[in-house]
Formats: structure tokens, sequence, C-alpha cells
């Protein structure tokens, strides 16, 4: 048993992967840096950086020596990129392939611009691919302010040049010069930042704070992910474990209901009922029971979470509202059970339905209803996002639903990643479940 | 004397005797009937919607009216259903005679606050559900069989990859990661399609899977084989075809869930902007509702509610007519 155990842990660990590189892309390839969010619009593109520092996000994605650096943001000429605004005389046209390129026209000289000072600490790389008139020049000035090096630009139509001059610190200057009446197109302008470490890269950061259970700091309120997580927790179970309870109880006692009439008129209408319970969308639930209950009637509370009277109508609806795909669920395994061989001999053997039906079914039965019941435990943990915004239970669905709205990435990626993480230890559990009862399961 | 043998009855294909099977159930005609409206329903509103497009006209279902605010259904307060409550039916008919039926048509569901017709509403509704319904099962359908049909068929590394991404996939909260790719993409129908087609294909990823890999080792393949079918081929043109059933039935049960799911996002503001969708109706009906205002309200439920309980039926009817293993265990 214990080695059956281990395996299965061990199998979890590719699972457990391969949800981290899912979240990561997500947040991290996707989304990108949530800078802007964070800190609104009308920030200085320097403070964008320190925020981007702070949190990783100026590493490469996976690996790198180069990464970028939002002193200069655009590595392809787009019609009038911020940067490029300031500078006079700068043109945005179609070049070759159609692809738009920037036009320098006059004496110049013009100088590739840079947002804000950068660190002299690091080392940062220009790339210019550029094509130009006769006697037009590219040339890099060091930190000193001296001459690196020059270098003429092919002429226009031919292979144009690629002009990288050695890395410098807190990146040197670049300087194009036309010449008088010549003009230099400028098809990509690069400026790149060197890692001293090309394994220091988001994916690494990322998984070295979940590791840490790093989950970071909310936009909206400031306060840590996890502490937010925890606090939320309780109401959530509050919420969540009679619905969840009833819901099972009555589900089972339903199902065994229409297997035990199965096939006449009280079967089809558990059926049928269930199944228009099914259909009704769960919004539709919680408003019009709100609106009904609490609101017409007044039987209940309608908003807060101040004594357990407020979770008397959320327990309500939440268990009406997963009753009817649940009583489908568990009528289908009782009727499975019903069919097989040992219930022919137990019928054979002159037992009644009764005793057939509740010592033999329910008992083989239990196997799929454990493994179901084991794999809703992570669900109650996040709990239910509408009743909870809906009631005003201050749970992790209300968590989220806020943080959804308020674009809260940070919480948002902390409730995924539990939750997944819970729902593998859960699959987890009930496997071992299972292969405690069944010993078959283990010899697989 | 030898009996001559039975002349089999002339054999009829899957389909044939499924439809047969549908047809002959009356609710689950009615179903079809009710889906052949709301598709119905649907292309009329993409009608309605390319129309004032094209004309370059705000879409007569956006249209403010505050003169018609807050309507009553006509059904209800139509001068007919007045005078029947009042006078009886047969005055009833000659008030009818009298006012015309025009009115009847001008707003059976009543007006929302601000006076637009709450039937065009619905009908564009109907519009976006079904584009949800059929955009991300043309992501996940796509993604689920090929997927399938690979690691069933190839087996070795690549199944072990899939299987891998599958059961990595299944194991995340699925409306939580829907909703945040839907906040990654950014508001609007591209997320809510990139949300629900990229989580819910690995079910039927699984069914194929292992559907696959039963006829894998049928004579039929192995006589493809034998003249010299390559791997694509027998793939999808001699297995696929025979496994293609649960593509019908994963289509016809994962779309009222799609619904649904569009509903909720669109409900909770991530979903879809400026159009009339359901989940909008609900959320701004919810709000009336606490004034008296009950039409809106009813009739998006209905509206809803009547969708998805007829895919639900017909999803039902359509496994138990398609599915062989299931129709052998019938008893």
């Amino acid at each position: 048993m214990g080695r059956y155990a281990l395996r299965r842990l061990w199998q979890l660990v590719p699972t457990l992967f391969g949800v981290i590189v899912i979240t990561f892309i997500l947040f991290n390839v996707v989304g990108g840096s949530p800078a802007t969010l964070t800190l609104g619009k009308n920030v200085s593109p320097r403070m964008l950086e320190d925020f981007d520092e702070q949190h990783g996000f100026n590493k490469p994605l996976f690996f790198g020596f180069w990464t970028g650096t939002r002193a200069y943001a655009s590595d392809r000429v787009v019609p009038f990129p911020p940067a490029w605004r300031r500078l006079p005389g700068a043109s945005v046209t179609n070049g070759p392939a159609d692809r738009p390129v920037l036009v320098l026209e006059g004496a110049g000289p013009f100088e590739a611009p840079v947002l804000f000072a950068l660190p002299t600490n690091t080392l940062y790389r220009w790339t210019a691919v550029c094509t130009g008139t006769s006697g037009a020049t590219v040339e890099a000035i060091g930190p000193g302010g001296a001459l690196t090096v020059s270098v003429a630009v092919a002429s226009a139509g031919t292979v144009p040049t690629v002009f990288r001059p050695r890395p410098e610190p807190g990146a040197g200057r670049l300087v194009f010069r036309p010449g008088n009446g010549g003009r230099i197109e400028i098809q990509r302008l690069i400026l790149e930042r060197r890692m001293a470490n090309p394994f220091d890269s988001q994916f690494i950061h990322f998984m070295s704070r979940m590791a840490r259970l790093d989950f970071g700091v909310s936009i909206a309120t400031g306060q840590p992910v996890l502490e937010m997580l925890r606090e939320g927790m309780g109401p959530s179970l509050a919420l969540m474990i009679p619905i969840f309870t009833a819901e099972l109880l009555l589900a089972v006692a339903l199902s065994l209901v229409c297997a035990y009439y199965r096939n006449t008129a009280i079967d089809r209408l558990i059926v049928v009922v269930s199944v228009a319970l099914m259909s009704v969308n769960y919004l539709v639930w919680i408003v019009a029971g709100q609106f009904v209950f609490a609101h017409k009637l007044k039987w209940f509370p309608l908003w807060g979470f101040e004594s357990w009277r407020f979770l008397l109508l959320p327990w309500i609806i939440g268990t009406f509202s997963g009753l009817g795909s649940s009583v489908r669920f568990y009528r289908t395994i009782m009727l499975d059970e019903m069919y097989r061989d040992y219930v022919r001999t137990a019928f054979a053997k002159g037992l009644g339905l009764r005793a057939v039906l509740f010592k033999h079914v329910l008992k083989n039965a239990m196997i799929p209803i454990v493994t179901n019941v084991v794999m809703a435990i992570p669900f109650l943990y996040t709990g239910s996002l509408l009743l909870e915004s809906f009631f005003g239970i201050p749970g992790l669905g209300y968590l989220s639903v806020n943080a959804l709205n308020s674009l809260d990435v940070d919480v948002v990626r902390a409730v995924v990643v539990i939750g997944t993480v819970l729902y593998i230890l859960a699959n987890l559990a009930s496997d071992i479940c299972y292969a405690l009862v069944d010993p078959r399961v283990r010899l697989e | 004397m030898t009996p001559t043998p039975a002349i089999p009855a002339p054999g009829r294909s899957l389909w044939g005797e499924a439809w047969q099977r549908l047809k002959a159930r009356r609710g689950i005609r009615f179903c079809l009937w009710i889906l052949v409206i709301y598709t119905a329903a649907a292309f009329f509103g993409e009608a309605v919607y390319w129309r004032s497009r094209n004309r370059d006209e705000g879409p007569s279902y956006q249209r403010i009216n505050m003169n018609e605010a807050y309507q009553r259904p006509s059904v209800v307060s139509h001068p007919f259903a007045r005078a029947r409550a009042e006078l009886g039916p047969a005055a009833a008919w000659t008030t009818v005679a009298g006012e015309g039926c025009r009115h009847l048509f001008q707003h059976p569901m009543g007006t929302d606050n601000l006076g637009r017709d709450v039937l065009q509403r619905l009908t564009q509704g109907a519009r976006i559900a079904f584009q949800v319904g059929v955009i991300t099962s043309l992501i996940a359908i796509p993604i689920g069989v090929i997927l399938g049909c690979l690691a069933g068929y190839l087996g070795g590394r690549t199944d072990d990859v899939i299987v891998w991404l599958y059961s990595t996939v299944a194991s995340m909260p699925g409306l939580l990661f829907i909703l945040a790719i839907s906040m990654v993409v950014g508001k609007g129908l591209k997320g809510v399609y990139l949300g629900i087609g990229l989580m819910t294909w690995t079910s039927l990823c699984r069914l194929i899977r292992a559907e696959v890999m039963k006829h894998k080792e049928r004579p039929y393949v192995l006589a493809a084989r034998t003249l010299g079918a390559g791997p694509v081929r027998i793939m999808f043109r001699h297995i696929l075809p025979n496994v293609f059933h649960i593509v019908i039935i994963a289509f016809s049960l994962r779309f009222p869930s799609a619904i649904g799911t569009e509903v909720f996002m669109s409900f909770l503001g991530i979903g879809v902007q400026s159009e009339p969708s359901w989940g909008i109706m609900i959320s701004n009906a919810r709000l009336r509702l606490w004034h008296g205002m009950w039409w809106e309200m009813t009739f998006v439920t209905l509206a809803v509610f009547l969708v998805v309980l007829a895919f639900n039926l017909v999803g039902d009817a359509l496994r138990d007519a398609l599915d062989p293993r299931l129709r052998a265990g019938k008893r």
C-alpha cells in the first residue's frame, strides 16, 4: 500500500509541473507585466521599470543573455512609438516588404532616444538595422563621451547594415548622421540589457515564488494574498460544507429511490425534474431565490454575514441548484450496479429488493461515490463565486470575483494555483481511498 | 428439409437508425423543434446585426426610446387580454377586431428601462449564445479529436505527452481558469471563446483516445494497414468516422454548458461588452425586478431555460441512440 501511494505521489510531479508551466504561460507570457495595471497609466517609464525589476518581469521569460528594457520599449518601428516623438524630423513610411521604417532626413545628428538614465552597473547594447544615402554614418559614443566606432550606412536598396556596437555599462549613445541632404532609413532599433546569469529568468523566479508560497500582494487592498486567502477560507467553508453534505445526502437518497422504482413513473419523474433543475441557470436560482424569499417574503436576511441565519438562504439555494446533476450522476451509478452479476445472484438467492439495494448495491456504489466526494473537496475551498457575491459572504468566491473585476492578477493567480494543487491532492487521496477499498487497483 | 435462412432486414446506417430513434420520441421531437426555432432566431439576430452594421446605423435593439420605457408585455397588456379579463372571451374578439392586431406585435415581451424591445434583445442574446456554443466547439473539438486520435493510435511517447497534457488541464479548476484566461486576454467575447475553448477539450480527448485504442486492433484497421494506408489516413479516414458519434454527443452536451458559462461571464461583466447577451440582460433585469418589472427577468430566464433544457434532453437522447455500448446494456 505504501509503495502504491509513493508511486502515485511520484506521478503527480509532472502534473504539478504542467500546472505551473500553464499558469506561468497564462500570466507571464500572455498577460505580461501587470505594471501599467498596478501603477496606472500616467506614470513614468522609470517607475514601470522599477516595478518590473522588483517583481522580476524584466527578466527573460525562460532563458537568455539579453532582455529588453522599458527605456527603449519598441523593437520594431511602429508609427509614432512614444520614444521617437521627441526626435525632430523623424517620420515613418513604408519600407521594403511594406514594413514601416523610420526615416531621418537632414543633417542631424539624431540620437537614439533613451527614456531615462540607465543604471551604470549593467551592460546594455544597441542594435540598429538601417540603410541610407551615401555618406550617412551611424556611430556609437561610449559613456565617457568618446567616439567608440563609426560605420558608414549601406546604401538604400542593398543589404542593410546591422550596427551592433560593443555593450556599454548604462548604454552608450547611438548617433545617426545622415549628412547634408541625406537620409537614413531605420528598419529595426533594439536596446537590450545583459543578464549576469542567463538562467535568472521569469520562469525560475515564478517557480521559486510558488515554492516559497509567496503569492504577492493584492493591488486593491495592499494585503498579502496568502493572508486574504486564509481569512476567506472560513466563510467559504461555512457556506459550502452544509451545501455539499445536504446535496450529497439528498442526491444519494433520491438516486436510491430511482433504483428502487426503476423504469416506473416515479423514476421517470425524478429524472425529468432533475434535468429541469439542471437546466435552470445558476444565476436565476440566486436572483429569483433572493428576490422571492429574502425581498418579497422577508423570510431570510438579504445580505451580509453576521450570524448563521444569513447563511440559511444561500445554503438552500446552493443545495437545490446542484441537486439536478448530482441526482442524475448517482442514479447512473446505482443503475450501473443494478445490472451486475452479483445483484442477479443476490436476487436468485431470494433476497428482497430492499436488502439487495441497501446491503449490496449501496456498498458497491460507495466506491464511485467516495471518489466523487473526495474530488469535490477542493471546490469547497474555492467556495461559490456567485452565491458569495450575491449574499455578501466574505469568502474566497467573493474575493475572486472582486479580484477579477479589479484585474488583481496576484489574487486570481493564487486562487487558481492553490485550487489546482488541492484538486491534484484530492485526486491522489481518492486514488488511495480507491486502492484501500479495492485491492485490485494496486496491482495495475 | 433445411430451413431457409431468414433474410435480414435491409441494413440501416448507425446515423439513420439513431435518427429514427430520436424521431420516435415525441418529447425529443418537440425539443428538436425548439432548437430549430432558436437556431433560426440566432441567424435572424445575425442578419439584423450585420444589416445595421452595413448601413452604419444604431441597431434597433439598442435604440433608446424613453417614451416606450417600462412597457408591459403586450401579451398581458393588450386590449384583448384586458377585455377578456373584464368582459369575457366573446367581447374580447370584438375588441381585437376593433383595435387590430398591430399593437399585439409591437412589444410582445415588453420593453426595458430604456424602451428597448425585450424580444429583439433576446434574439440578439440567442445570436451570442449560439456564437459562443459554436466557436468554443470549433476550438475545443478539433483539439480533443486530433490529440485523442494521435494518443490512441500512435501510443508510446506521444500518448504519454498527450495524457500528461490533458490530465494537467483537467486538474485545473475549470471555471476559475476560464475566468483567468479571459481576464488575461481582455474583456470581451474573445476571452470567452478562448477560455471555454481551451479548457473544455479534455473529456472528449479522453473518450476519443480510449475508443481509438479499441478500434486500433479491429480487423478493418488491420486490413487498411495491410493495403498500405499510412497512420494519418487510418486515423482520420478509417477510425474517426467510426468514433464520430462520440463527437456529436460531446457537442450536444457541451453546448448548453458553454451557454451557461457565457451567461455567467457576461453577468460578471467580463464577457460580452456592448451587445445584449443573456447574461447582461439578467444583470440589468435583476435591478429592475426589485421595482416590479418582472417581464424582462422572466423572459430571459425562460429563454435560457428552454434552450438549455432542449439541448440537455436531445444530448441524452442522442447518447442513448448512438452509443452502442449503452444500447447493449439497456434492459
